[in-house]
């Protein structure tokens, strides 16, 4: 309801300009996510434990645990009403959470350290998870006894195109990375060897592949229209792919043909990227970069770059941009707190009282005919209240507003997250704790976080018992 | 900041008092008992056609506006049930968004849960060092928040009439005004310190604090999806504030700068309601900073009274002759409520300013109303120490027969209750 409020070229900007805000830390975060409403954001820590992070106080609305403490969370899934979550572990494990009590609703084996899971987008009961080693699987969490069915690690290739000793070729081709499309209909994976494949969630079968370049894929990510695809590979090049529409009934596996739209790299430093995100609109396109403090951001239209956001005084893992605003979230390295990025709101100085104006210059003032006549002060009042002769409306909300309020307008459910109020003190590392009357003290950084097993004491060893598992990727945030 | 030691109010806003004793006495002079028997709650034995006064009934005969549907222009809420036990004037009443209980403030220092339906006494939450001006209930109906003079927020589990282990301490002085989030997240207060506090439900933390009025602030509240914060206070400004950067984005004056003693967004968020201390209470359209409407005709000079908004229809039990247009025909409009210092709760249509009924039934001040269960119950609140419910009922027939059936329907919710009396008959 702010927004005839707001100045509007703070409406226009798309892009976020500085750093605004850094979350209270809640454990070491690698992994970070936002709700589709984009009131919350989920970060999973090295030390397998989950904060759900309120981002309008910036505090912690829920904690997670199922995973094996000290094993990495290694990726997030949201459902769309924010309910659920889907989080997965190098402890093999995928866990299904409700947030509504903070309850496992599965919590599922799937016999190899995951790369990431995600979540159908429709149905929060069936899932996708990449796996080291091991083929990638499509389950169905809507029993207790969890179906899984594995999905193919080789792409589909023509006869012509095989190698003439296809066993020695494809012993070491494995996925490393797997998303839905919007619809569900299809599973977009990319292997080892620099293929993506196009797998249908029916049959299970690869209807479509294409090599991309000769190194791993990294990360595949969709935009939210499901015609955008962003690639980041481990040869330092991002690639952004249009899409076809595959939820299309006439869809003809053969014609589809996955053209690269632009390739976004850094050709003078070759730094290579940690993680990569498209914006709200995916109009822009956006990387953390390896050994080096700044977010890229780059614009779509022309493959430009538009942006380089300072960061903090440490390299930054996982990025993410908010679902509708012009709010990038980033997770250090180093340290495993969060970063948030935002444009500057000054305060508008007409604001402050009724007849203030902004003005460029100076203005000269020109006095009314009228501005000094003097009327009696009760047939002023009279007049005024004449004049309040609209029909006002108190109740009626229109939809465009409904449509902003989210969830209740139909999006799936009307879901709030409940506020714990016990949700722990232990949550932050400089908390500020009341000690009388308007009176404060820095809490002593001695006890912090004692229950939720955190800190930044041999972090450094935990990320490197990720990375053996992730073989050449030097890190995954997601 | 003026931080006052002095236990005595502080001078600068002398106009406005709240949760005073009633004139007769500061010894609450209660028939000893305990609270929960302390609890007398009585069928009010009034008839509703005593309740209106003779330009009401003039109104009656007048045409409504050309509307399919025609506008009721009475409303006919009966005293139902009267709430005692409080030792003191009863300063806040608020239902929780649930419609189960209600919850009241007084100036001895308690807050009291009733169950809505019976008015039986659930709990009294006692903590507070001094008496209490406001409190909020959160949008699960699971927490109240209180703010009391002592300068202290506290927040109270409603299952188990405790309090929660973290108050909310950080004003420099009494604590006036209280709203939640939508979402219950975060509490926004202002208080006598010209100061309006953001709090991080969760942590017991201030998140923001905004650096609001030049006199005590006497109201805020938050608009339906939270993105913005109201605050008003006694040196006659309202301010709208962008909850997410803390920074004020309107401010609205009204010409004659009267205190304003509370303000709170309306149901759809695009006006703001604002009782100011010249016996007004005006709606604004805060993105165009201008009053809409002026509503009068209660006398409020010295109290802090907060406003209330309500709908109403066309009674259930008009004959649906209307059928061929549904939605026409379950068309509500809305009405304004607010207290007088003379004892009255006048209801006011917003849109045409006529007022729709006048509540009598409080000795001195009434000082906060609340409308709950799907509008059919009016709660109110005064300095003579009392909680009276308003039931809405068919309006009686006005030729002929003298509306003997709303003195029947007194002692049951029978709102749907089919009557003979229609307002196209009158």
């Amino acid at each position: 309801m702010n927004l005839p409020l707001t100045d509007p070229t703070l409406l226009a900007q798309d892009i976020p300009e500085s750093l605004t805000a850094r979350l209270r830390s809640s454990g070491q975060a690698v992994c970070i996510r936002f709700s589709h409403a984009g009131d919350l954001l989920a970060s999973g820590t090295a030390k397998g434990t989950i904060a759900i992070f309120d981002l309008e106080t910036n505090g912690v609305a829920r904690k997670l645990k199922g995973h094996t403490a000290g094993r990495t969370v290694q990726s997030l899934s949201w459902e769309r009403s924010g309910r659920y979550l889907l989080s997965s572990s190098i402890d093999w494990k995928v866990i299904l959470w409700d947030l509504k009590d903070g309850s496992r609703v599965r919590v599922v084996s799937l016999g190899a350290p995951v790369y990431i899971a995600e979540l159908h987008p429709r149905n929060h009961l069936q899932c996708v998870a990449a796996l080291y080693e091991y083929r990638p699987v499509l389950a169905d969490l809507s029993d207790s006894k969890v179906k899984q069915y594995a999905l193919p690690n080789l792409p589909k290739r023509a006869p012509h195109e095989m190698d003439a000793n296809p066993e020695k070729a494809d012993a070491k081709h494995f996925t490393t990375v797997a998303a839905f499309t919007p619809t569900g209909s299809h599973v977009i994976t990319g292997t080892t060897k620099g293929w993506l494949n196009v797998i249908s969630t029916t049959t299970r079968e690869t209807i479509y592949s294409t090599r991309l370049c000769s190194k791993p894929i990294l990360l595949i990510r969709l935009s939210t229209s499901g015609r955008d695809l962003l690639v980041n590979a481990s040869d330092t090049i991002i690639r952004t792919i249009k899409l076809p529409d595959l939820s299309s009934p006439n869809l003809q596996p053969d014609s589809i043909r996955l053209d690269v739209e632009h390739k976004f790299q850094d050709v003078v430093n070759r730094l290579s990227w940690n993680h990569v995100a498209f914006s709200s609109s995916a109009d822009y396109v956006m990387a953390s970069t390896l050994m080096n403090h700044d977010i890229y951001i780059w614009e779509r239209g022309h493959g430009s770059l538009v942006k380089i956001l300072e960061g903090p005084k440490e390299e930054l893992g996982a990025v993410e941009w908010h679902p509708t605003r012009p709010f990038v979230a980033a997770t250090g390295v180093e340290s495993g707190r969060v970063y948030l990025w935002s444009i500057n709101t000054p305060q508008r100085w007409s604001a402050l009282a009724p007849d203030f104006a902004e003005v460029e210059e100076n203005v000269e003032y020109i006095e009314k005919e009228d501005e000094f006549d003097i009327h009696p002060v009760e047939e002023l009042k009279q007049r005024r209240l004449d004049q309040e002769d609209e029909e006002v409306d108190v109740l009626t909300v229109d939809d465009e507003q409904l449509e902003r309020e989210g969830a209740r307008g139909g999006k799936g459910g009307d879901f709030r997250m409940p506020v714990l109020l016990d949700v722990g003190e232990s949550d932050s590392e400089d908390e500020i704790v009341a000690i009388g009357t308007g009176q404060f003290r820095r809490k002593s950084t001695a006890q912090d976080d004692s229950e939720f097993m955190d800190g930044d004491e041999d972090v450094n060893g935990h990320v490197e018992e990720s990375n053996g598992h992730a073989g050449s990727k030097r890190r995954r945030g997601d | 900041m003026s931080i006052t030691a002095i236990p005595e109010r502080p001078g600068r806003s002398p106009k406005r008092k709240r949760s005073e004793d009633s004139p007769n006495g500061g010894i609450p002079q209660y028939d000893g008992a305990t609270d929960g028997a302390a609890l007398q709650y009585a069928y009010d034995e009034e008839m509703p056609s005593e309740l209106q006064s003779p330009e009401e009934q003039e109104l009656d005969g007048a045409p409504a506006k050309k509307q399919k549907v025609e506008r009721p222009t009475r409303l006919n809420y009966v005293p139902y049930m009267t709430l005692r036990g409080h030792k003191r004037g009863v300063a806040a009443v608020k239902f929780s968004p649930d419609g189960r209980w209600i919850a009241s403030c007084s100036a001895d220092a308690t807050i009291k849960i009733w169950d809505s339906k019976t008015g039986a006494l659930a709990h009294t939450l006692e903590g507070h060092l001094a008496g209490i001006s406001t409190i909020a209930w959160s949008p699960d109906s699971k927490v109240l928040a209180s703010g009391s003079d002592d300068k202290i927020i506290r927040l109270w589990d409603i299952s188990t009439g405790k309090c929660t282990a973290a108050p909310l301490i950080g004003h420099h002085n009494y604590v006036y005004s209280l709203a939640f989030s939508p979402k219950g997240n975060m509490l926004v207060s202002g208080s006598y310190d010209e100061a309006v506090f953001l709090w991080d439900v969760r942590t017991a933390r201030i998140m923001r604090s905004l650096p609001a009025h030049s006199d005590p602030v006497s109201g805020v509240d938050f608009v339906r999806d939270g993105t913005l914060v109201a605050s008003c206070s006694s040196d006659g400004l309202i301010r709208i504030w962008d909850t997410s950067t803390g920074q004020c984005l309107k401010t609205l004056v009204h010409e004659d700068n009267a205190p304003v003693t509370s303000v709170r967004f309306s149901p759809n968020g695009r006006f703001v309601l604002a009782a100011t201390l010249d016996s007004c209470v005006r709606l604004w359209n805060y993105v165009e900073g201008r009053v809409v409407k002026t509503y009068q005709g209660h006398k409020n000079e010295k109290f802090s009274i907060s406003t209330a908004f309500g709908t109403y229809g066309v009674e259930d039990d008009k004959p649906a002759e209307v059928d061929g247009d549904e939605e026409e025909q379950k068309r509500d409009w809305a009405f304004a409520a607010c207290g007088s210092e003379d004892g009255r709760t006048v209801l006011w249509d917003v849109s045409s300013k006529e007022i729709l009924q006048e509540l009598k039934g409080h000795d001195g001040v009434v000082l906060s109303v609340d409308v709950g269960l799907e509008d059919q119950t009016i709660i109110t609140c005064g300095n003579d120490k009392t909680i009276k419910m308003w039931k809405r009922q068919p309006l009686p027939v006005t030729n002929g027969t003298n509306g003997t059936n709303g003195t029947n329907g007194n002692h049951e919710p029978s709102a749907t209750e089919p009557t003979a009396g229609t307002l196209d008959e009158g």
